[in-house]
């Protein structure tokens, strides 16, 4: 479904990504730990076509297709969706109005019908059901004055209802509690199947108890230097990012 | 025309009237028109005159506006009102009242008649308050309207009503002629602890050529409580002009929501003083000056008198070659000690053409008081846009959202949902247009 070969990337002339390799087969989760600097979110950005990223070189080919010729909203269309590490906040725009053009864009490109406000309604409220979240957000501006915790389980909510086929959640689980972590789980096993895939970029091995990992990858410098199954990221857990350092040092 | 030129033709004017068979109940009328053949045109020396040179605005030698009958129809109110059909409106044609098209009151708590038969009946509060407050420190236009005053609208809420439904003031803006000068005038009176709203709005249904000059007086006694939305959405040749004054006696509140979308040019000028503690004003703005279009909102919030509270918030969206300048100016008077003054302005400017003169002024002689402004200008912000894009919005309807939602923080303050729609669907379609026009 998606991969990655060989990609640099930088950003105001630093260069952040330095020759990074991942290949995400359809029904897999893959998890990228790392420590800070590393590039993590860099990636994610890249993946969703943040523009002030530029990719220096390398591919990333998305079923298919050359991902780096497509703009955001084409990406979006496609099926990528990116939950924000800090989501934005849109003063003055109702988010069930947003989540409604949002929805109704993708189904548009998608060559599916638009759903009315009743539709749109049902829709998003049996969403919030499944994930057991109250209709409270609805009613505010997109993010304005949310805490963190509502402001992650909004990313969720959208992730539910635009069915995305690749979702990267960047380091969504960050300063979450317990709680807001349950449900960003359930969204993300509730969408989990064998034509989807997923990225879940994270600094901690906690969200992954939740969320089991098919891959798990370590990223540091720029580049996955090593890769396993879900013990790596014990492993890591246990030994710290410290630990990163020395093995590549020793290599 | 040149400035002499300009001068001697409003000078004319405002002469002229003293020829006219006037009772002249009003002195101050008489007043204003010495006043207009001492003024200067205000130019760009004085500060609140200072990024607008009028010469080229007033290029024209407007000719008073003569009442044109059999041009405006009650199917033409029908289409513009923005109040159901049986609620009081009142309706002025290029500045006359038409009380046949208005939708007068039959009981006694509301009051709407002409200025001139107010005055000509002896009315005391019509007496003392016409020109009492746009009286004092005016220029050359707020004289020009005092002095060539025609009939006029006097509305007055007595003590104590309690409206649930607004009172819709319709400006309408069509005429045979071409390049004339409309001056509606109104003076507005809300009496002790009455609640009242007022929608208003100025439209033109034709390209007219118009100077529209327009001084409003508003007089809240103790306890009184006046909403008033404003939308000015008039043809895109008028010059339009609009002062508004506003005294607030003890515990009164008054919120005002001013939408500028139409003209050539628009300038609004906020007046505001307190004649009695513990009052509260809030003043909302929002313009959007497309290709080719200028507004100038002006603020003057005297605060006179102790324990009083003001919050002005205004936004404004600059399209094409445009241009807006915020003037935005809070006195804090020694007496005024326990004052809480909020002021704050941010712009959005979509072309590297428009130009925003904003200055905000807080000028504090009181110490124990608590003021604030801020300003912000920028561009669409990059981190909205890629969030809203990433959700598979197009990037033209994500500008588009990001603007409405800038916009709508102060539409959404008028209180009154078809004004709102109203206003909603004129800065979609201007938005739109721009997007397509490339910027």
């Amino acid at each position: 479904m998606l991969q990655v070969n060989d990609l640099h990337a930088s950003i105001n002339g630093k260069a952040i990504l330095n020759g990074l390799n991942l290949t995400i087969k359809p029904g897999e989760i893959h998890a990228i730990m790392g420590p800070n600097g590393s590039g993590k979110s860099t990636l994610s950005k890249v993946l969703a076509g943040r523009e002030e990223y530029v990719v220096t070189s390398g591919s990333i080919t998305y079923q298919g297709q050359n991902l780096l010729e497509l703009a955001p909203e084409e990406r979006a269309h496609q099926g990528i969706f990116m939950a924000f590490q800090y989501p934005v906040e849109i003063p003055g725009v109702n988010n069930t109005y947003f989540l409604h053009m949002s929805l109704n864009a993708i189904r548009k490109a998608r060559g599916e019908p638009e759903l009315n406000s009743v539709d749109f309604m049902r829709l998003v409220r049996s969403k919030l059901k499944a994930l057991n979240m109250d209709e409270g957000l609805l009613k505010r501006y997109v993010n304005t004055g949310f805490s963190g915790g509502e402001m992650k389980r909004n990313e969720i909510l959208q992730m539910s209802l635009l069915e995305p086929t690749l979702a990267i959640l960047d380091e969504t689980d960050s300063g979450l509690d317990i709680d807001a972590l349950k449900i960003v789980a359930k969204g993300v096993n509730t969408l989990r199947s064998p034509q989807r895939a997923m990225l879940v970029i994270t600094h901690y091995q906690r969200l992954l108890d939740y969320i089991q990992p098919d891959v798990v990858h370590v990223l540091s410098g720029g580049k996955i230097i090593r890769s396993g199954d879900k013990s790596l990221a014990l492993e890591l857990e246990a030994k710290g990012y410290g630990w990163i350092q020395d093995y590549q040092e020793a290599a | 025309m040149n400035t002499p030129d300009i001068l001697h033709h409003y000078r004319q004017l405002a002469a002229d009237q003293t020829t006219m068979a006037h009772d002249w109940h009003n002195r101050r009328q008489l007043h204003a028109v010495m006043q207009v053949q001492e003024l200067p045109l205000p130019e760009r020396g004085q500060e609140s005159w200072r990024y607008t040179p009028l010469p080229p605005l007033l290029d024209t030698a407007f000719q008073p506006a003569a009442l044109e009958q059999d041009l405006l129809f009650a199917d033409d109110i029908e289409q513009l009102r923005l109040t159901p059909a049986a609620s009081l409106r009142i309706v002025l044609h290029n500045g006359f009242f038409l009380p046949e098209l208005s939708n007068l009151p039959d009981d006694g708590s509301i009051r709407i008649e002409s200025l001139r038969s107010a005055l000509a009946n002896g009315d005391k509060t019509v007496q003392a308050h016409l020109g009492e407050l746009s009286g004092e420190q005016s220029h050359l236009f707020h004289a020009l309207n005092t002095a060539m005053l025609g009939e006029g609208v006097y509305l007055h809420i007595a003590a104590g009503a309690q409206l649930a439904q607004p009172i819709e003031v319709l400006h309408v803006s069509l005429s045979f002629a071409s390049e004339y000068l409309a001056q509606p005038r109104l003076l507005v009176v809300v009496g002790e602890g009455a609640q009242a709203s007022i929608v208003e709005q100025y439209a033109s249904l034709a390209d007219v050529l118009c100077l529209n000059n327009t001084v409003t007086e508003i007089f809240l006694h103790a306890g009184a409580n006046l909403e008033h939305s404003r939308l000015q959405n008039e043809s895109l040749r008028t010059r339009h002009l609009a002062s508004l004054y506003v005294q607030q006696a003890e515990g009164s509140h008054y919120r005002n929501t001013t939408l500028a979308f139409g003209g050539a040019w628009s300038r609004t000028e906020f007046h505001v003083r307190f004649s009695g503690t513990g009052a509260n004003c809030r003043l909302n703005g929002f313009y959007l000056a497309g290709d080719k279009q200028s507004h100038d909102m002006h603020l003057n919030v005297v605060h006179n008198l102790p324990g009083c509270s003001s919050q002005s918030h205004f936004k404004g969206i600059l399209q094409g070659h445009s241009k807006a300048v915020f003037d935005g100016n809070i006195e804090v008077k020694p007496a005024a000690q326990k004052t809480d003054a909020r002021l704050s302005n941010a712009n959005l400017l979509l072309s590297r053409d428009a130009e925003i003169d904003t200055k905000p002024r807080l000028e504090i002689y009181a110490d124990d008081v608590q003021c604030s402004h801020g300003t912000t200008v920028g561009q669409i912000d990059e981190e909205m846009l890629f969030y809203l894009r990433s959700r598979g919005i197009p990037h033209a309807q994500a500008v588009n959202m990001i603007c409405t939602g800038f916009a709508d923080e102060v539409i959404g303050t008028c209180g009154w949902e078809s004004l709102e729609n109203l206003a909603r669907e004129v800065l979609a379609r201007q938005l739109a247009a721009a997007m397509v026009a490339g910027g």
